[in-house]
């Protein structure tokens, strides 16, 4: 019923909502917009909304000598393996731990979780270390592993969590018609999982994507990520500000559009299933 | 079919979890080769009595209290707006929800290029309002408050999101009896859609809580604990004590600490859910 849900003065509520509207984002428009600008328009004194739109920050990303191509080929590479493993993986192990009955199963969840909760600065720290023994400081191996540490925990959990919802008598019902249990997973459980697994998808590779930390540390001159091409030109002194925002849109652009799609799953995906 | 999944998980898990033990005990050299010392309980000792490190989680509590606090407070705010919205309200979140795909080095980014003293937006609005003219990122204080409201920036969607699906469970048709019997919103607030929601505003508690010591991206970004370390909270110092000042094994040792509160966040995630699950 409408009534119920009507609250405060409408002036006010539309006020409130308006200004929450504009400090959400105000930044990404700005930084879309002033990555079309030349760059004496952004770096000018006073803020220009009017301009004749240029792609040269674009087009110099992509054919200067410090392009931002094997960046943009290193963060795909790395995030997409990263992520194919730790769904398949997580996929397997969620199945079996939505459906296993054994004692000790909340020690094996907890310590699940806590892997997936562990402070980042905390873990960089013995994996620099081992990563030096086994020779894995800028490799691409070093980074897929680094995300896995953090990608499948929420995997495995996550598509626990989704298992959990599916009704067992489906596969049940599979098993009586004369499937064994590998068949009715693939030929039942499977298709049904399809929205839990592409959340669980599209979450790790945004999170990989977005890293900054792991990839400050462990990466070197041949896999560099596309966060640390942004560092970089932000760490120089005379900082381009148009090459800088245009990265910014390429970073930022994809994830907000991959996230939007699977908005329907998305409060059980960051909550890690609590919340449906 | 779960084995290779956890065996994999144990590989890349429990070994840097045991190494990360043993290097809190040893001084690790990275000159010239690595190197082990066993120092005993030097580094222990070290982190309990050093005052920087004391300093650092003074402000990481501060920066804590703050971020958390409000994204939860307008968090909840911005789920009952988009609630009682009649229409429009499916674009409206999702114009909401875009700061939290985006990576934190690109918030930390926006950050500078809005706060930028010569030519940035936010700045220059400062400065002809008349609120505000130094150097936003550069002084004490508004560096931290800036620092603070970037983090509120990208992670108040998260909770307005995760409240918003709370409130779908609120009962209608008590909220209707209420309003029959002339209770005005702020006792519905008060008295029926708070206590409905608390468990998911627990869940959002948890969730942001465990995130909030997770990154430090925003602030390696854009002060990198400066100036005059006003904004090192304890994931930079510990990073500068790595690998700036490359002493691993003290660096260990503030780790541990680290995951000891990441830990207590972890069960008490844990915790909450058996309770939903045994009540629902």
């Amino acid at each position: 019923m409408k009534t119920s849900k009507r609250w405060l003065p409408l002036t006010f509520k539309i006020a409130l909502l308006t200004f929450l509207l504009l400090w959400t984002l105000i930044p990404i428009t700005w930084m879309v917009l002033s990555s079309f600008k030349p760059n004496d328009i952004i770096t000018a004194g006073t803020p220009r909304v009017f301009f004749t739109p240029t792609l040269e920050h674009y087009t110099s990303l992509f054919s200067s000598g410090n392009s931002l191509w094997p960046y943009l080929l290193n963060s795909l590479f790395i995030a997409g393996v990263s992520t194919l493993i730790a769904v398949v993986l997580g996929c397997m192990a969620g199945f079996g731990l939505s459906r296993i009955r054994i004692k000790g199963k909340q020690h094996l969840a907890f310590w699940i979780i806590s892997t997936r909760m562990a402070p980042i600065a905390a873990v960089i720290v013995p994996l620099y270390l081992l990563f030096r023994y086994l020779y894995l400081l800028d490799t691409h191996a070093g980074l897929i592993v680094a995300y896995l540490s953090f990608n499948l925990p929420f995997a495995i959990w996550l598509m626990t969590a989704f298992f959990d919802d599916l009704p067992l008598d489906l596969e049940e019902a599979a098993m009586i018609d004369g499937a064994t249990k590998l068949q009715a997973f693939r030929y039942v459980v499977l298709p049904l999982m399809t929205p839990g697994l592409v959340t669980t998808a599209i979450l790790c590779f945004i999170f990989a994507w977005n890293d900054y930390a792991f990839a400050q540390t462990f990466s070197g001159p041949s896999t560099q990520t596309i966060p640390i091409a942004a560092a970089q030109l932000l760490t120089q002194t005379g900082i381009d500000w148009g090459k800088l925002l245009a990265i910014g849109t390429i970073v930022v652009c994809p994830m907000a559009i991959a996230g939007l799609l699977v908005k329907r799953w998305l409060v059980q995906g960051l909550t890690l299933g609590a919340v449906k | 079919m779960m084995s290779p999944a956890l065996f994999l998980l144990a590989l890349i898990t429990l070994v840097p979890f045991f190494s990360i033990i043993w290097m809190s005990f040893n001084d690790v050299s990275l000159m010239g080769g690595l190197a082990f010392e066993f120092s005993g309980l030097d580094n222990w000792q070290r982190v309990f009595t050093d005052p920087d490190i004391r300093s650092s989680w003074l402000i990481s509590l501060i920066y804590f209290l703050a971020t958390v606090g409000l994204e939860m407070a307008i968090g909840t705010v911005m789920a009952l707006l988009v609630y009682s919205l009649t229409r429009g309200s499916n674009i409206i979140i999702s114009l909401l929800l875009i700061p939290m795909f985006i990576a934190p080095v690109i918030v930390g980014l926006l950050g500078r290029f809005m706060l930028d003293p010569s030519h940035g937006l936010y700045a220059w609005l400062l400065n002809e309002s008349g609120l505000f003219d130094g150097n936003i990122l550069g002084s004490v204080g508004s560096a931290m408050v800036a620092v603070i409201l970037m983090d509120v920036w990208e992670w108040t969607p998260l909770v307005a999101l995760i409240v918003l699906a709370g409130l779908a469970s609120v009962p209608e048709d008590t909220l209707e009896a209420a309003e029959m019997d002339g209770a005005k919103y702020g006792q519905k607030l008060l008295y029926i859609i708070l206590p409905s929601i608390s468990n998911i505003l627990l869940v959002a508690l948890l969730i942001r809580a465990m995130d909030a010591i997770r990154f430090f991206a925003i602030i390696f970004i854009t002060t990198n604990g400066g100036p005059a370390d006003s904004t090192k909270i304890i994931p930079i110092r510990l990073y500068d004590i790595a690998f700036r000042f490359f002493d691993l094994g003290y660096a260990a040792a503030v780790g541990i600490t680290m995951l000891v509160f990441s830990i207590m966040v972890a069960t008490a995630f844990t915790k909450l859910l058996k309770r939903q699950e045994t009540s629902s």
